[in-house]
């Protein structure tokens, strides 16, 4: 899509499963919500369908959050060591809107040297698909 | 559906690459091994099926209100405890 000027400026992440449900959904951009990215929340945009997302950066709503990635995931997305790595959780809006979740059992992970990005499932019987936004 | 009677030890090979094994059997509980190439990821069903869902129904352009009060959320959740 070179006609768009604003995916020059915008990191572009590639997805190159696409992500469970939308499998054509590989180029993503990220806008943030509100005055900047301080507020840790985003709509992830696809540059190749009509498909987009509200994430929720961790680090702002769930500082405890530290989702163990197995091997086999991070060979995938070429993750050496946790440090290139951050993590965003994909929020379902909900009517009333404090009825909305976030999924902690699926992080969307990406390779921030690389902009490789895969949803990814954790090993876990605890963390919910759905967890109240409100009160994490 | 294929259907083939395997027992513990034993494998199905599925493509070029993919190879099931049955680890264990024990009442109605069937442990599997799973050996697949890089790039090929391996699910429960059920788990599958539900981020399907659940990714499904969070996929949309947010309403005006929605933007509104997510920001307005994301600034309370940044400002530091007082």
């Amino acid at each position: 899509m070179s006609g768009d000027s604003r995916s020059d400026d915008v990191p572009v992440l590639h997805f190159d499963e696409g992500l469970p449900g939308f499998p054509d959904a590989h180029r993503f951009t990220l806008v943030p919500i509100g005055a900047d990215s301080d507020g840790g929340l985003f709509r992830m945009m696809c540059l190749d369908a009509d498909v987009q997302f509200v994430v929720a950066a961790p680090p702002v709503f769930l500082p405890d959050y530290a989702p163990e990635i197995d091997d086999d995931a991070a060979d995938r997305l070429g993750l050496a060591t946790t440090d290139d790595a951050i993590t965003l959780l994909v929020v379902t809006l909900a009517d009333p809107l404090d009825q909305s979740t976030v999924n902690l059992l699926a992080p969307i992970v990406v390779n921030v040297r690389t902009r490789e990005a895969a949803q990814v499932v954790l090993r876990s019987d605890v963390l919910p698909i759905r967890q109240l936004l409100v009160a994490v | 559906m294929l259907v083939l009677t395997r027992r513990a030890g034993e494998s199905v090979v599925i493509g070029p690459d993919i190879v099931v094994t049955v680890l264990e059997v024990r009442g109605d509980l069937v442990r599997l091994g799973v050996r697949a190439p890089r790039g090929i990821q391996v699910h429960r069903e059920e788990v599958f099926l539900e981020l399907q869902a659940a990714n499904r129904s969070a996929a949309g352009e947010p309403s005006s209100e929605a933007l509104d009060w997510l920001s307005k959320l994301g600034t309370k959740a940044n400002r530091p405890p007082s």
